[in-house]
């Protein structure tokens, strides 16, 4: 007996064997589908009696297993049913002949046979004959079952028969002596008749009678034959018998405790070596009752003690007893090399029966002692089978490593060597199996979990060998899985050349079938989820991009939509709701657009030792239609933090989420989902994609600057200008979006200088561009603007002084002057230092602004967005001239007055400044004098700021607004303007460039005041005509010569009353004059006039009239009498205009 | 003495595992890896018997044709496990112990290491010496 069965357990003992086999050409599934229903009829009660028969199916014997029936029944094979197909009465015969040839098989053990025919229809299945079934065929043979049963219970009366035959031959003559196969020839020319050998042959039977009666239902009778056995055999030393004795001790007794079975549900087969089906069906729903009825026993009648309650308790062996009589037998059987599989078998039902009791340290034993049991030579099958049975039995008590163990050995025997045909596949399943016992899934998402704990070493081993059978297996697609798994979960532990050597290897496989994200289900079932790589390479960090500043979208404000919504109801508290590890839910308060390019960047590092192709990475997005542009990058071995930065358009409008990226490395592509990576630095990763808007560009005439600092700015442009000079900027925006371009708004914004500015700095026409909307993508418009560089003209204060102590003639500068110094270098270092000049030169001051385009349209116009555009304006602005002193001269008339100037060349270049009709060239650095004469202003009336303006500012401020005012007007009345001849020697060319000057800086309120029309505005008329300094008003000797005195107040008081004499004079041009002129001039009425008071911005007059009585020319003199009443208006205000009068000869005279 | 030394956290992976280098190392791995049943079931039908009394030495776990495994559980469930060569027959019970109990005074000061976190491989060099030693006898 060399074949063990695994699968054997203590309650096996109790059981009938019947082999079904087919006979002749049967197809497998239809004789298996008939094996089923056969062996569905596993327990058969017996009519008559309340016993119950078990049988054991079996569709494969080895005969020699069967020669060990004597030594325990239930390896006997009592009956046999073949199954055959035979279509027509032809083959009949022949049929019948092969199944007469099987019974000879099993020929001297059987009890019964049956034969099942199925196809056969005609006279021959007419006949009734008990050993043969006719069926029509497979599917239809509705009495299968009750066959059988009729099969089983003429088994049972054979059976019966034979226990009674044996039971009852104790006054037998000579018992006969019952031996296993390979003790034959022991015991030839033994001596039959001495006491040993009959006692032997004594114990042996009872023995053999308590097994017939195991398997009859009777255990109480069972143990009582079992219990003589022992001690007959004990005292002859009959180990290997006694050992028998014992098991079927232990097996009533385990029959008696677990009437559920001891076999569990774990006993599945491999069908390839048994594919009996009749696991899990050994729970025997009689056999308690059978027990547990005495009237099972009593009918039995055969012997009286047995039957007994008494008997029973103390013949079943305790659930100790058992193990220990377990023990006992295997010790015995061990005695004996050709009882290996006897020993191996024991040891499985003990195991079996030490599992239900949950004793897995004395099962474990058993099972290390099962270990070592030498069969002698297995087949590799056999060898197969037997680490699998151990694997299963250790995970039966559950020492689940243990069976890992002993199943991955399996496997490899299933592939050893020496196999000329390696099983792969089963060799794959069973490694499959070990996984659970080596805490292994294949699932990537259990090890994401922090750092991965385990017996590294023993699992990638076993990783490794998974790639390489399912390589063999000839799935590849299993093996890039497999090692895609290994790669990414064990990365910790791989050295560095076994990730050199696992990358190839993976690259070697991928070359022929690439990974994929799809879950790959193995034939049993199994499900691989896919392994994405998320640690080649390690992203440390996701980051959503904000559009570059020109793209931006902005909500217009008061739109409904805006409402700020938070979840509090307070605007600021100190209890800030911490939120975490919810950072990547959190939506970033910036928006893309639709259509527009949009960016997310990632820290990712490469943890290899080598350079890290990574191919196709994208981002993976939700929310919204979102093109993925993929990227490839290659990371250097070992790479700290490296920036890579995916994009990707969005199609749609709509919420977008960055779920994850995808990458393809090493052929294998891989989507990684952010939720299952850890240690991943986020702020939120969720963001409104707005509807597509129109897109500018901006260029402009000027070459671009660098940026200005500090400001998010589209471009710049740069340029340099003199102190009063003005350029124009031509600004084109071409719509480069794919949207229609509707609404264009422009405004600027100087951003704050210490530098006091005149004027507007920027100034532009949008009529045209706007009359060309709306713009089609594709389209330009052009934008002129004109930059107006004005800044103060006044000289600075160390050249003021200079200029003071120098006197008003200066054509130079000392020399002793610092700033001549700077302001002519000398020629040698004049090109050398010309930065260095430059930065000490501090004249030169510098303008910025931003002008901003804030443009919508398409969809986004709709949804109220819009997007802006700047451009950045840094001037440097030269100084052009200084003005650096003002003072004004009275003119002759009182409406005039001159306004000097003191004119600076601080330029390298000629400069001619030209006012009004007058000009003025200056050298570099000269400075001259320049009058211009003027008339006054009446700054009265200039439009005052709206009260608000008044209110909300100071009264200092509307003071420097006011002066403002009043330097801008007399700015525009001068109209200053320069021109620089000769630009630049160095340029090698004359350029000419112009601009205005302003005196708006240099105007003091001394100068202002001067500058200002009195607040009393004086009018002499003479003849009706207004007399002014230089006018000459003539009259005729004789005639009355009218005099009229106006005055208008512009003031804001009523003045006056005042009293005026007029009193003329001789001027003799000698610095005499004569007043007595009583005699020359009489005045017609009074010499004084009485003016009332005036009210503001009324007048009064009053006439006078004078007679000359001589020619000549006089003057009138209008002199106050009172000098008190100006005490509160300034001296200006009561400086009356004198009247120059040339009396002559009348006409006729003349004539 | 020894030709292999494991520890093994409370949750069954190992946290310090050193063979003698003449042999495979993957063979201890697994030789350790399996008498883990053994240490399991050893502690869970020791734990219900006498929970507070339970000797931490667990004794023979499993012998093999060339190995003996020895077990030893700390209170917190560490496990130490040394395997010891069968032909090595002048060990005794007693000697065996006393390996154990120092591997445990041992890994009782690497636990004292404020560095140390519970639950990482065991990498003190200190550790390491004594286990270097307790295998240096042997040979």
């Amino acid at each position: 007996m060399s074949v063990p069965d695994y699968m054997q357990c203590a309650e096996d003992h109790q059981t009938v064997l019947v082999v079904v086999q087919p006979v002749g050409i049967v197809p497998e599934d239809q004789f298996f589908r008939i094996y089923k229903r056969i062996s569905s009829v596993n327990q058969v009660n017996v009519r008559d009696t309340q016993r119950a028969l078990f049988i054991r199916y079996r569709h494969h014997y080895p005969p020699e297993n069967n020669e060990w029936g004597d030594f325990q029944t239930h390896r006997k094979v009592v009956g046999l049913i073949s199954v055959t197909s035979c279509s027509s009465a032809k083959e009949w015969p022949q049929t019948a002949e092969r199944f007469h040839g099987q019974k000879e098989l099993f020929g001297s053990t059987l009890y019964d046979s049956r034969l099942l025919v199925f196809g056969l229809q005609g006279d021959i299945a007419e006949q009734q004959r008990t050993d043969v079934a006719f069926y029509p065929s497979y599917d239809n043979c509705p009495d299968v079952e009750k066959r059988v049963e009729d099969f089983v219970e003429s088994i049972f009366i054979v059976l019966e028969s034979k226990r009674l035959d044996r039971a009852t031959d104790k006054s037998g003559d000579k018992i006969p002596l019952l031996c296993v196969p390979f003790e034959k020839k022991d015991f030839v020319g033994l001596d039959t008749d001495s006491r040993h050998y009959k006692k032997r042959c004594q114990g042996r039977m009872r023995k053999h009678v308590g097994d017939l009666c195991l398997q009859a239902g009777m255990l109480q009778d069972a143990l009582v034959h079992y219990h003589m056995a022992v001690e007959l055999l004990r005292s002859v030393n009959d180990f290997l018998w006694l050992g028998a004795a014992l098991e079927g001790l232990c097996s009533a007794s385990v029959i008696f405790h677990y009437p559920g079975g001891t076999a569990g549900k774990s006993g599945a087969r491999k069908p390839s070596i048994s594919a009996a089906t009749d696991t899990g069906k050994r729970h025997r729903p009689g056999a308690q009752e059978v027990l547990i009825d005495p009237g099972a026993l009593t009918t039995s009648g055969i012997s009286a003690d047995t039957s007994s309650e008494i008997g029973r308790a103390k013949n079943c062996l305790s659930q100790e007893d058992i193990i220990e009589k377990y023990k006992e037998a295997i010790s015995y059987y061990g005695k004996y090399k050709n009882a290996g599989v006897i020993e191996l078998e024991a040891c499985v039902k003990a195991v079996r029966v030490l599992a239900i009791q949950k004793r897995a340290m004395e099962a474990s034993e058993f099972l290390q002692n099962a270990v070592y049991i030498n069969l002698g030579q297995l087949s590799e099958e056999e060898k197969i089978q037997r680490y699998s049975v151990l694997s299963e039995l250790y995970e039966l008590i559950g020492f689940h490593r243990k069976s890992a163990f002993f199943k991955r050995v399996a496997a490899m025997q299933c592939v050893a060597p020496t196999i000329p045909d390696p099983g792969w596949k089963a060799c794959y399943r069973l490694l499959l199996e070990t996984l659970p016992g080596y805490s292994l899934s294949l699932d990537p998402k259990d090890f994401s979990k922090g750092t991965h704990r385990g017996w590294a070493a023993v699992q990638m081993r076993l990783l490794h060998e998974l790639v390489y059978a399912s390589r063999r297996m000839g799935n590849p697609g299993l093996s890039v899985r497999h090692l895609s798994f290994l790669l990414q979960t064990m990365l910790d532990f791989l050295s560095d050349q076994e990730k050199k050597e696992v990358t190839q290897s993976l690259e070697n496989y991928t070359s022929k079938c690439p990974g994929g994200m799809n879950i790959i289900t193995l034939p049993d079932g199994l499900k691989l989820p896919p392994v994405p790589f998320t640690k080649l390479p390690i992203v440390k960090s996701v980051s959503l991009l904000n559009l570059p500043a020109s793209l931006r979208p902005h909500k217009v404000k008061g739109l409904p939509g805006q409402g700020v919504t938070s979840a509090s109801p307070f605007i600021y508290s100190p209890i800030t709701l911490h939120s975490r590890g919810d950072d990547r839910t959190k939506k970033i308060d910036f928006q893309w657009v639709q259509g527009d390019v949009c960016e997310v960047q990632l820290m990712v590092y490469n943890p290899m030792p080598f350079e890290l192709r990574v191919e196709n990475m994208g981002l993976l997005m939700s929310g919204v239609e979102f093109e993925s542009l993929p990227a490839a990058l290659s990371l250097p071995a070992e790479s700290g933090l490296y920036p890579v930065t995916l994009v990707g358009v969005p199609r749609t409008a709509g919420n977008i989420t960055v779920n994850g990226y995808h990458t393809s490395v090493f052929g294998v592509s891989s989507d990684c989902l952010l939720d299952s990576l850890v240690g991943v630095k986020s702020s939120g990763c969720t963001v409104e994609v707005v509807p597509s808007l129109p897109r500018l560009q901006l260029s402009t005439s000027l070459p671009r600057s660098a940026r200005l600092c500090g400001e998010d700015l589209s471009s710049s442009v740069c340029l340099q200008l003199f102190n009063g000079e003005t350029q124009q900027l031509v600004i084109t925006l071409e719509n480069i979006g794919s949207e229609t371009l509707n609404t264009l708004e422009m405004s600027s914004k100087t951003l704050t200088t210490k530098e006091k500015l005149f004027g507007d700095f920027l100034s532009w026409d949008l009529q045209d561009a706007l009359s060309r909307l709306p713009l089609k993508p594709g389209q330009a418009v052009t934008v002129p603007v004109d930059i107006h560089a004005k800044l103060d003209f006044s000289g600075q204060e160390n050249l003021l002084q200079d200029l003071n102590d120098d006197g008003i003639s200066v054509t130079g500068l000392p020399i002793s002057s610092p700033l001549r110094q700077v302001l002519k270098p000398r020629p040698e270092n004049k090109q050398v230092n010309a930065d260095t000049s430059k930065s000490e030169y501090n004249h030169v001051k510098t303008l910025e602004a931003v002008l901003n385009f804030r443009y919508s349209g398409g969809l986004g116009q709709v949804e109220g967005y819009y997007r802006e555009i700047s451009l950045g304006v840094k001037v440097d602005v030269e100084p052009s001239v200084f003005f650096t002193r003002v003072s004004t001269l009275p003119a002759s008339s009182t409406r005039q007055c001159h306004l000097l100037l003191d004119v600076f060349n601080p330029t390298e270049h000629e400069l001619t400044l030209t006012a009004r009709n007058q000009q003025l060239i200056l050298h570099s650095s000269e400075c001259q004098r320049m009058a211009i004469q003027v008339d006054k202003f009446d700054f009265e009336s200039l439009p005052m700021p709206s009260h608000d303006v008044l209110r909300q500012s100071s009264l200092y401020q509307q003071e420097e607004e006011r002066q403002q005012a009043h330097g801008g007007q007399i700015n525009s009345t001068l109209d200053l303007r320069w021109n620089i001849i000769s630009f630049s020697c160095q340029l090698l060319s004359s350029l000419c460039s112009s601009g205005e000057a302003s005196v708006e800086g240099v105007l003091t309120q001394l100068v202002l005041e001067h500058m200002q029309l009195a607040p009393l505005q004086w009018d002499v008329l003479v003849n009706g005509k207004a007399c002014d300094s230089d006018v000459v008003a003539d009259c005729k000797v004789g005639d009355a010569v009218p005099l009229e005195v106006k005055l208008t107040n512009r003031s804001k008081s009523p003045v006056g009353p005042f009293s005026l004499t007029v009193v003329p004079f001789q001027d003799y041009q000698n610095g005499v004059q004569n007043s007595e002129l009583q005699d020359v001039v009489t005045f017609i009425g009074s010499n004084s006039f009485y003016i009332d008071s005036v009210s503001p911005a009324g007048n009064s007059t009053c006439v006078g009239a004078l007679l000359f009585l001589y020619t000549g020319d006089f003057y009138l003199s209008i002199k106050f009498q009172d000098d008190s009443v100006g005490r509160d208006l300034p001296p200006a205000s009561f400086c009356l205009p004198s009247v120059h009068v040339r009396a002559q000869e009348p006409v006729e005279v003349a004539a | 003495m020894a030709v292999c030394v494991a520890v093994i956290a409370k949750e069954n992976y190992p946290l310090y595992i050193r063979s003698v280098p003449s042999q495979s190392e993957l063979k201890f791995h697994y030789t350790v890896h399996t008498s883990l049943d053994v240490v399991e079931e050893k502690i869970s039908t020791a734990g219900k018997a006498m929970a507070e009394q339970r000797e931490l030495y667990l004794g023979l776990l499993y012998p093999t044709e060339d190995y003996k495994v020895y077990g030893y559980v700390t209170n917190s469930k560490v496990k130490f496990v040394i395997v010891v060569d069968s032909s090595n027959t002048s060990l005794r019970d007693n000697e065996i112990r006393s390996m154990f109990r120092k591997l445990h005074n041992s890994f009782t000061d690497v636990m004292c290491n404020p560095f140390y976190n519970p639950g990482d491989p065991i990498q003190s060099r200190a550790f390491d010496s004594m286990v270097s030693a307790m295998m240096v006898q042997s040979s």
